[in-house]
């Protein structure tokens, strides 16, 4: 680590901090953001996360070493971490932190796209099974079920037998398109229960179209649950993407990705655990963090409190 | 529960195995690799010709489609070329392992996420919710190969608490004939369902804690209260119930997960279930041994999916049978 | 007050039933003892003809006898050193003709006698098309063996050449003709008998528990001494990791290859005895010097000898080992692993040398002309892919290597790693530009440097289609000639040829370190095949352990 790259995280660090700053004045003024921040944990959660995002974002002025460069194979193989080496070097003699640093940016994009295309395509199914029921329900839920019955792991694997080695895109769809199945079945017994509520019908009667029924009554109600999914979604991705890569599967070497990186160095786990253990406890940071921000929102949604 | 609603999900059930089936039959047969020569690198092309014509492995696709579901009407699941052996042979032996290591995990999960769910939900917001709550979190976020290899660490090599990976005492008790192999095999079984359990007991606490703080505020659980029921017993009663439906409705969602997604913990723990099997049939591309167990795969989620809807539909009042078309799509 | 009193003794009865009434057997002496292997891998078939597996061949060992084998030189020429096993003596019976005569004592496990019949039905059989043996090509040379009697087998050769014995015995695992000649020959490799297979050797099959354990029991009665263990199982591990830590746990007693540093190091912290001995593995980066769109036309960069020189030289191998491997692994001065009996450092090869690469390649006009780091011609990126399977974490390792070797020259590599199937299937139909390679050396070099390296091996494992007029010319004299050291000296000449042709880049040959338990004595690993003196191995009585023990 430079002084440059020192200055560089000292700034992400306050950058960080005064975002989480901004938005709380706001809690002053408006009561949704003040139920937003009710618990500490979702303060600590939004600043981390906002530090992860702008740590990607800026990771070239961060990382001091070029991510894929292996500087001494012979004699930086395996570094414990030091000054130099922030979160030592692995296998390859490569500097973990600036790994760390640039996976970020794959992984938060792998993760935040996956989840996205999960969560939507399951909320929208699951809304209209729910909603409409009758038919469309039962078609829609078969081929959920289709989906379910299916072990991910074979459709992956064929999947990525199709592609020579996996782009970016293909496995953020890959992954998108077989993890929804969940969200789906979630959102429908939401939307199911919601349906029969007063201000459901009352919104019906008013002569309210369907879509607008779903889109501005019933979902957000049910943002409760799609939001948990959504949080805990982008921690699966994560997850399924270390799995994947251990596998053999996963974004062509040699960029990294914090799946990745746990994956290449797990034989190292015994003899030189900074290699795992940092990209996990990032993972996990960005799980913690990501589940905190959904209690706030989950909190700052919650329609009791708007109840009359 | 009527007849007819029964008879509609059987059939519906049917549909979906033979779904299942033809669409990884396509996927299998279009991925590219030849299932001969696959493990060594030097084989005899000419062999591999021959067995290729052995198993029709050069008719056009259709054609192969259609004999493997004739065969299938047989009750004839096939060869498999990378094992050598009749795939129905080499499937039936991994299932009891299968059901071994995902009832476990399923218990460990049920239990345990229960029994945190519930005790945190008791302690809202105080220091013991707090903690586990982050606990919680922080297996769940855990990659499961990692998990694995350190509780191997830990209590297999470094504590000898737990036997390292395998199913049993090989000396012993290759076959499980006695009350001391049963002890073996369970000590065998422990850190495998540990793994897949801690993950799984870890979400289950987060969502029965949501579950159960939600309940609690809702009008029949206030009623209670007011009636002046004792508190204990409002909880175990209703929050409970309904712990387990959704318990239930979530199994559904982890069974074929536990099934064939397990192949890390398989592997690494060199525990001999469906998982491993499958994986391998896919990195060698024994079509046989592919779609048919997708076939049993599918067959046992669909099958438990089927059971917990049944359940369900017994232990909810409220979900119970009515006249009426909602019926269908309240427990479909 | 009741309920508790009877509550009591259930409770003791269960925990006592629980606690483990192990079945603590009785043998002692010097022939008990319990070996586990901790495999990595499962044998598809235990028939020896239908499979090269290599744990497939270490319990071929146990079971079935060949000839004759080499001895702990592995030296295959002549017939000096080797050691006699179902032939108790032999002779030549004229420059092309081989007799044997077996041993009256030998038997197949279920009483019958094994007869010069069985030796020709073997030879039949390994022989035959239909069948399908791996092994066939390398006894191609043998034009027919015939029973003379009973006792008495005839191997007749097609031409005189140094290994003739060693073809002879080497190769085949003689079977039993009276249960196998039932088999129709198109379904040996589905064969019931390769999953209950009935031998000769040392050891009798017990069970297989398929994907957890195959189980060898010793014979007692064996004519050439009885095995020091008693019983051997393989267990299968699939994930070497684990298989290790099963051995440092005490669950498991050999782990045959240990493979990393880490491993050996993580073993002698342990306390376990460790064997190293050298390796019959060497790996590769083989060089497709036809295009990887079409086998007709040569590749557009590999077809070239200066660029595959160039190439080669801005490799760092000895770098690439001791990052890679540490003490465990050397780098071959050809296509080959140190058990062969060519080896020879002095070699001459293709130096490292980056600066002289860069030039070379500056002189043939690739240069980094727009700036963004790799060399280009004529609009052409200096590119290639190099194919991995996703099976070896080594190979991978060294894939990543590679890349980052070749990008410090200018040349942007990408790694493709594939699943295993997927890559031999590219690898046979040449849809590939380079490709990590792993092979396997029998002892000599004879069989598997011509299936390899010349044009006999064109659609074949020769994937890459290196074709060399002087090398072919050369080996065939080298596999034909009459004394030793002229063999080594135009073997030598062969492989300086090959060397400078630069047709790959050959990255390590492992030496391979063994651990077993420290109670375990007279342990000896041949380094062709570690299994196969396990019959010698010993545990004295005072050192036996629980499992050891245990009579079933």
């Amino acid at each position: 680590m430079t002084l440059g790259t020192w200055f560089a995280l000292f700034i992400a660090l306050v950058a960080a901090a005064e975002f989480v700053r901004a938005l709380r004045r706001r809690a002053i003024r408006q009561e949704r953001w003040r139920r937003f921040f009710r618990h500490r944990t979702t303060t600590w959660g939004l600043g981390i996360l906002a530090f992860l995002i702008i740590v990607a974002l800026a990771a070239p002025l961060i990382a001091p070493f070029d991510p894929n460069r292996q500087l001494d194979i012979v004699h930086l193989k395996n570094q414990a971490p030091s000054w130099t080496f922030l979160f030592g070097t692995d296998v390859l003699s490569r500097d973990v932190w600036s790994r760390t640093v640039y996976g970020a940016r794959v992984s938060l994009g792998i993760g935040a796209l996956g989840a996205l295309l999960a969560v939507s395509l399951g909320t929208l199914v699951g809304a209209l099974a729910g909603y409409y029921q009758r038919w469309v329900d039962a078609v829609l839920m078969r081929g959920v079920d289709v989906g379910l019955a299916l072990p991910r792991i074979f459709i992956l694997l064929m999947a990525v037998a199709l592609w020579d080695g996996l782009p970016f895109a293909a496995l953020v769809l890959a992954i998108g398109l077989t993890s929804w199945f969940g969200t789906s079945r979630l959102v429908r017994s939401e939307v199911l229960s919601l349906r029969q509520r007063d201000f459901v019908v009352a919104a019906r009667a008013l002569g309210a179209g369907s879509g607008r029924v779903i889109f501005r009554h019933v979902l957000p109600n049910a943002a409760a649950p799609i939001i948990v999914s959504a949080a805990l979604g982008v921690g699966n991705v994560l997850l399924l993407e270390a799995s994947l890569s251990f596998l053999g599967i996963g974004i062509k070497p040699p960029d990294p990705t914090w799946g990745n990186m746990i994956a290449d160095n797990a034989s190292s786990i015994y003899t030189a655990a900074w290699s795992t253990l940092f990209p996990g406890l990032a993972i996990s940071l960005v799980v913690m963090s990501l589940n905190a921000v959904a209690d706030g929102v989950r909190d700052a949604l919650d329609p009791r409190a708007d109840a009359p | 529960m009527t007849g007819a609603w029964l008879l509609r999900r059987l059939v519906a059930s049917v549909a979906i195995i033979f779904a299942v089936v033809t669409f990884v039959f396509i996927l299998i047969h279009a991925a590219p690799g030849k299932p001969c020569g696959g493990q060594s690198e030097n084989v005899d092309p000419a062999v591999c010709d021959q067995l290729n014509r052995q198993f029709g492995l050069d008719r056009p696709i259709p054609e192969q489609y259609w004999r493997y579901i004739v065969a299938l009407s047989h009750g004839n699941l096939g060869y498999s070329a990378s094992l050598r052996r009749p795939v129905a042979e080499a499937i039936v032996e991994t299932i009891p392992f299968t059901l071994q290591l995902a009832g476990a995990a399923l218990l460990l999960d049920f239990l345990l996420g229960l029994g945190l769910g519930i005790y945190q939900a008791g302690r809202v917001n105080r220091l013991p919710d707090v903690i586990i709550g982050n606990a919680t979190l922080f297996i769940y976020s855990l990659p499961t190969f990692w998990l694995a290899l350190l509780l191997l660490l830990i209590f297999g090599e470094k504590l000898g608490w737990f036997p390292v990976g395998g199913a049993s005492d090989p000396v012993l008790c290759a076959v499980v004939d006695s009350v001391y192999c049963l002890k073996d095999r369970i000590w065998h079984l422990v850190l495998p369902a540990a793994t897949l359990g801690l993950v799984g007991a870890a979400g289950t606490a987060r969502f029965q804690r949501a579950a159960m703080l939600d309940v609690a505020t809702q009008d029949y659980v206030r009623t209670a209260r007011a009636k002046g029921l004792p508190e204990r017993r409002v909880v175990l009663r209703h929050q409970l119930r309904n712990a387990l439906l959704s318990f239930i409705t979530r199994f559904g969602l982890a069974f074929p997960f536990l099934l064939t997604g397990a192949v890390l913990i398989e592997t690494i723990f060199a525990w001999p279930g469906m998982g491993r099997l499958a994986f391998d049939a896919i990195l060698t591309r024994d079509y046989s041994l592919v779609t048919a167990t997708a076939l049993v795969a599918s067959t046992m989620v669909v099958g438990g999916n089927l059971l917990a809807d049944i359940l369900l539909g017994l232990a909810d009042p409220r979900l119970r049978v009515r006249a009426g078309a909602d019926v269908e799509a309240l427990t479909a | 007050m009741l309920r508790r009193f009877h509550l009591t003794p259930i409770i003791v009865l269960a925990v006592a039933a629980l606690a483990g009434c192990e079945r603590r057997g009785g043998c002692t002496g010097p022939y008990c003892g319990t070996l586990i292997d901790a495999a990595v891998a499962e044998p598809p078939t235990l028939l020896p003809p239908s499979t090269e597996n290599i744990v497939a061949n270490d319990i071929g060992e146990q079971l079935f006898l060949k000839l004759a084998d080499v001895g702990m030189s592995t030296n295959t020429v002549g017939d000096e050193d080797f050691q006699p096993l179902l032939a108790q003596k032999w002779e030549w019976d004229g420059p092309l003709t081989l007799v044997f005569h077996l041993d009256p004592r030998a038997r197949w496990q279920d009483g019958q006698r094994v007869t010069a019949a069985d030796v020709e039905f073997t030879f039949d059989a390994y022989t035959d098309s239909t069948v399908g043996s791996p092994f066939r090509p390398k006894l191609h040379r043998i034009a027919s063996v015939t029973q003379r009697d009973s006792l008495t087998a005839v191997f007749r050769f097609k031409e005189k050449y140094p290994e003739m014995f060693y073809d002879a015995v080497y190769h085949m695992r003689i079977l039993p003709a009276h249960l196998l000649r039932a088999v129709p020959r198109d379904q040996w490799t589905t064969a019931a008998f390769g999953r209950q297979p009935v031998g000769d050797g040392p050891y009798r099959f017990v069970r297989w528990q398929a994907a957890q354990s195959i189980e060898l029991v010793a014979d007692s009665t064996f004519f050439l001494g009885r095995p020091g263990i008693r019983r051997l199982i393989w267990r299968i591990t699939p994930d070497l990791q684990v298989a290790v830590q099963q051995v440092i746990a005490g669950e498991a007693d050999i782990r045959e290859q240990l493979v990393t540093p880490d491993n050996v190091a993580r073993a002698r912290a342990a306390g376990l005895s460790l064997y190293p001995f050298r390796g019959s593995v060497y790996t590769l980066l083989d060089f497709n010097l036809r295009a990887s769109d079409d086998t007709t036309k040569p590749h557009p960069i590999f077809a070239d000898r200066t660029l595959r020189r160039a190439l080669s030289m801005a490799v760092d191998r000895a770098s690439l080992v001791k990052s890679a491997l540490g003490d465990l692994g050397k780098v071959p001065p050809g296509p080959m692993s140190e058990l062969l009996g060519i080896w020879d450092p002095d070699i001459r090869q293709v130096p490292y040398d980056s600066a002289l690469a860069a030039r070379i390649l500056n002189g043939q006009g690739w240069r980094d002309h727009d700036g963004d780091g790799i060399r280009d011609k004529d609009g052409q990126p200096l590119a290639f892919h190099i194919l991995v399977p996703t099976s070896s974490v080594l190979r991978r390792q060294y894939a990543r290597l590679l890349q980052e070797q070749f990008r410090a020259i200018g040349v942007h590599v990408e790694i493709d790693e594939l699943e295993p199937s997927v890559v031999s299937q590219r690898v046979a139909t040449g849809k590939f530009d380079t490709a990590i390679l792993s092979r396997q050396n029998d002892p000599s070099p004879s069989s598997g440097i011509a299936q390899s390296w010349t044009r006999a091996g064109f659609g074949g494992s020769n994937f890459g289609r290196y074709y060399s007029a002087d090398f072919e010319q050369l080996v065939d004299r080298a596999v034909t000639a009459t004394s030793r050291d002229q063999a080594r000296a135009l073997w030598r000449r062969a492989m300086e040829t090959l060397n400078a042709d630069a047709p790959g880049i050959f990255l390590y040959s492992l030496q391979n370190v063994g651990a077993v338990h420290k109670r375990v004595e007279n342990v000896q690993f041949r380094p062709d095949s570690w299994a196969a003196l396990l019959r010698t191995w010993r545990i004295p009585p005072e050192k036996m352990i629980d499992r050891d023990r245990v009579e079933r």
